[in-house]
């Protein structure tokens, strides 16, 4: 089974993973931010990411299949995200920040199950997709394998992104704040700063990269219902594994996790879905409290 | 004398709901028989939790691994084995305390919102093996047609089944909670650190009571298996965990019964709604979310709440 | 009876506390003083093993408990009532003495007897003694905050210890619950006999009971000796009795 493995195939699959990799950066940042200021388990992160890519489908839809229309949807989908998510902080959330993690829990699964019906209304139970531009379609040669060049540009992008977050929360006053508020709450409310939109600017941020990380997933995958589910726990265990609140750390887990996937499916396609799990709980026996530091 | 008061009437209230149960049979057709049954079953699944959640204030977030465990493991014993029928009866709740031992001596190290993620990760591992392993336990499709015993085959048979295993199940975890060991539980749940120092070994008592929980999860896994003839993965999906916690907090997760009248809520209003629309889910998620605002203790918590304070402002008038 | 050498305990770098001596002899009552932060709750910390020392011994009885967890060393035979209000807030006043007890007897593994048959008699006599009968039947929580500060000293008598720790017994009480609960302290000692260890502001309170008094200061013991002796020590008056007279 392992003997017919080579070199370049490995290769080729490290690369792969990596791509998805992106993917899980970019979703399990967003979540872990959330966690880190607001403490709040945010089970609809999920849901979030499939409407990004729902949305990202309608507007490619809506202009008619141009080669613009990925590229409209990919600043469309995030933007509709954090405006949702904006409603549900204004309205409901906001007032529930001094109740206990599990009602927390709790709250963000019902609007869960909220999200997860309103999607079926709005864009029903059929498969969808959604093509990536022409530049992007097609193979790179890698190591004399075939290489998707949409995987190639994911690449690009996930630097970016940690880039991004990293200039945010170390560079500008909000991110600084921020950070602050996720050590001690009080104080800055102390020094005159209004935590609630603080906290409503975060929780805006982490869920705008959901959006984000749904259209990017788009052209690799069918959109469908139950896509929620199965981003989130994987997001959650990301977060976990990195230390809670730790963006690097979100890093350092979606690497750990995409990485055993990929290794999963080389050595073990049947259970390759066993791997990253296992990985998991590995590193969690033996640094319980995640790989870096957490701000909890 | 309060509390044997009290005593009493609950002591009347079991006797009647069990009488009622007991005939239902009687008056109702397959179809409402085949409901209450899954009505009990659920129950006690939530009651299960709940004992680790409102009584030992542990964040048990996957609980249903527990539950699907046990189904699966009766189940593989019925179909695959010589032992005799009824064997996987016992089965099935030995192999669920046994994965809940494993799991819990990963998780009891570590406290609240870890131990909880930490066993959805533990138990997706679970998920996921049962998931894919084809050749063992059917993979995605699970396994159908379990050759169930005779005598609790047919629809009544397994009714009557379920309710006096279900019965005899609510009494022991009844016992349970109120014995010592249940005491040191919800202290052990109200002040981790106190109890600490009153001499009580806190992680040896939850796992000990997670273990106890997993047991009785899996007592419903195998009941399930009874009344609806096969297993899936869904049944130890992490999305039946959430429901089952939120069927412990609808009805009053620190009332005994209360998760028992949740399940009942929620598998009814899953089954009656789901006639007419398919988006129960929706109405689902708006219930949770009103209950959150408006009833956090639960439909039962507030219920014994009026109760007693009525009961209260009677006695200060006198 | 309880032996503390030369204990150090730091915090990132801050010595809470730093190179203490202690001595309780068995029937004595210990006090210990010294102004806020000088480290006396730390100190108490490590006796019951809440904390753990970086350097130095802790003598129970001859045998050193400085590594145990805190259920091990209550079950040695040592109890602390807290500071801060640490009590199980949802059950009832007689409960939460229970749970003491229960644990005490080693029945807390017991699953299927009731528990309002076990440790029943043991329960009323601490709940008598310390004059919390009326409200047995009281969910803790809604206590006012005197009765909860004597909840505390009886969930600490729960395990009938052979050494009670009081960490400030009085604290946040209004006047009337003060004389309370010093009047409590003193038929704890002279009834019961027991050896007790505390750290208490009220010097009055202090300079009734103790036969013996440990002054800190800055993580530090300063001295050790009779309350006569420690009165008149020229370090003690400047350092801390001259601030509070």
């Amino acid at each position: 089974m392992t003997a017919n493995i080579t070199w370049a195939a490995f290769s080729q699959q490290i690369l792969v993973g990596l791509s998805k990799t992106t993917i899980l950066f970019i979703v399990s940042s967003g979540l872990s931010l959330v966690l880190g200021v607001l403490r709040i388990p945010n089970v609809f992160h999920g849901s979030l990411y499939m409407i990004g890519a729902f949305i990202a489908y309608s507007a490619a839809m809506v202009l008619g299949g141009s080669p613009l229309g990925f590229w409209v949807a990919l600043v469309v989908a995030p933007l509709g995200v954090a405006l949702i998510s904006l409603i549900v902080e204004r309205g409901l959330f906001c007032r529930l920040y001094e109740r206990e993690h599990l009602m927390l829990l709790l709250f963000t699964f019902a609007f869960m199950l909220v999200f997860g019906d309103l999607v079926k209304l709005v864009w029903g139970s059929d498969y969808r997709s959604l093509s990536a531009p022409p530049i992007l379609q097609g193979y790179f040669s890698i190591f004399g394998l075939p290489f998707p060049r949409y995987n190639a540009f994911l690449l690009l992008i996930g630097p970016l992104v940690a880039f991004g977050l990293w200039f945010l929360t170390n560079k500008t006053k909000i991110g600084k704040i921020s950070r602050a508020a996720a050590v001690d709450r009080e104080m800055v409310g102390a020094v005159g700063i209004n935590v609630s939109w603080v906290f409503a600017a975060v929780f805006i941020i982490g869920c705008f990269l959901a959006g984000l990380g749904g259209a990017l997933v788009a052209p690799t995958q069918n959109i469908t219902q139950g896509m929620d589910h199965a981003i989130i726990i994987e997001a959650f265990l990301i977060v976990i594994i990195g230390g809670l609140g730790n963006i690097w750390g979100a890093l350092l887990g979606a690497l750990i996790f995409g990485l055993t996937d990929s290794i999963g499916i080389l050595v073990w396609p049947q259970f390759a879905i066993v791997f990253p799990y296992i990985a998991v709980v590995v590193v969690l026996m033996f640094r319980p409290q995640g790989l870096l530091k957490s701000v909890w | 004398m309060f509390a044997a008061a009290i005593n009493k009437r609950s002591f009347g209230i079991a006797v009647t709901l069990l009488v009622l149960l007991g005939v239902l049979p009687f008056f109702l057709d397959r179809f409402y028989i085949y409901l209450t049954a899954l009505i009990l079953v659920t129950g006690l699944l939530a009651t299960s939790l709940n004992m680790v959640l409102g009584y030992g204030g542990m964040y048990q977030f996957h609980h249903a691994v527990f539950y699907g465990v046990g189904a699966y493991a009766c189940a593989l014993t019925l179909i695959k084995t010589d032992l005799p029928p009824y064997a996987g009866f016992i089965v099935g709740p030995v192999v669920a305390a046994a994965v809940g031992v494993i799991m819990g001596l990963i998780c009891v190290r570590l406290s609240k919102l870890y131990f909880g993620m930490l066993q959805i990760a533990l138990g997706s591992l679970v998920w996921a093996i049962v998931y894919r392993w084809y050749s063992f336990t059917g993979g995605d499709d699970g396994l159908h047609g379990v050759p169930v015993p005779d005598l609790i085959s047919s629809i009544n048979g397994a009714y009557y089944f379920t309710l006096i295993i279900t019965a005899l199940c609510m009494v022991l975890i009844y016992l349970i909670i109120n014995s010592p060991f249940g005491r040191i539980f919800q202290a052990i749940r109200d002040n981790p650190e106190r109890s600490e120092t009153i001499g009580v070994n806190v992680k040896r008592h939850q796992l000990v009571g997670l273990t106890i929980a997993a047991f009785f999860g899996g007592v419903a896994g195998s009941l399930f298996v009874t009344v609806e003839g096969s297993v899936f993965p869904d049944l130890m999906f992490w999305t039946l965990s959430l429901e089952i916690l939120i069927m412990c907090l609808l009805g009053g997760w620190f009332t005994f019964l209360g998760p028992m009248v949740g399940a009942g809520i929620v598998v009814s209003l899953q089954t009656f709604v789901g006639m007419y629309t398919e988006y129960w889910t929706l109405i689902m998620g708006i219930i949770l979310i009103l209950l959150i605002f408006f009833l956090p203790e639960g439909v039962l918590g507030f219920f014994l709440e009026r109760f007693s304070s009525r009961e209260q402002a009677m006695s200060a008038e006198k | 009876m309880l032996n503390v050498a030369s204990v150090n305990k730091s915090f990132d770098g801050f010595m809470a506390v730093n190179d203490t001596d202690l001595t309780v002899e068995k029937g004595q009552v210990v006090a210990v003083i010294g102004p806020n932060g000088a480290g006396k709750t730390t100190l108490f910390k490590l006796i019951t093993g809440h904390l753990h020392p970086d350097q130095g011994q802790i003598l129970f009885k001859g045998e050193d408990i400085s590594a145990l967890p805190p259920y091990e060393v209550c079950r040695k035979g040592i109890s602390l009532s807290f500071q801060v209000v640490n009590i199980f807030s949802r059950l009832t006043v007689f409960e939460n003495v229970q749970a003491a007890v229960l644990s005490h007897l080693k029945k807390t593994y017991k699953l299927f007897s009731p528990a309002r048959n076990q440790a029943v008699r043991e329960t009323w006599e601490i709940l008598d003694n310390v004059g919390l009968t009326k409200k047995a039947d009281g969910v803790s929580g809604a206590l006012s905050h005197g009765d909860q500060k004597v909840l505390e000293i009886a969930i600490a008598l729960g395990n009938a210890p052979e050494l009670l720790i009081l960490d400030e017994p009085t604290a946040g009480m209004s006047p009337e619950e003060t004389a309370v609960a010093i009047n409590l302290i003193h038929r704890l000692t002279a009834e019961l006999g027991l050896t007790i260890l505390f750290c208490e502001h009220d010097m009055e309170l202090v300079f009734s009971i103790a036969h013996s008094i440990m002054v800190m200061q800055q993580g530090k013991s300063l001295i050790e000796g009779d309350p006569e002796t420690v009165k008149n020590n020229p370090l003690v008056q400047e350092a801390y009795l001259g601030e509070s007279t």
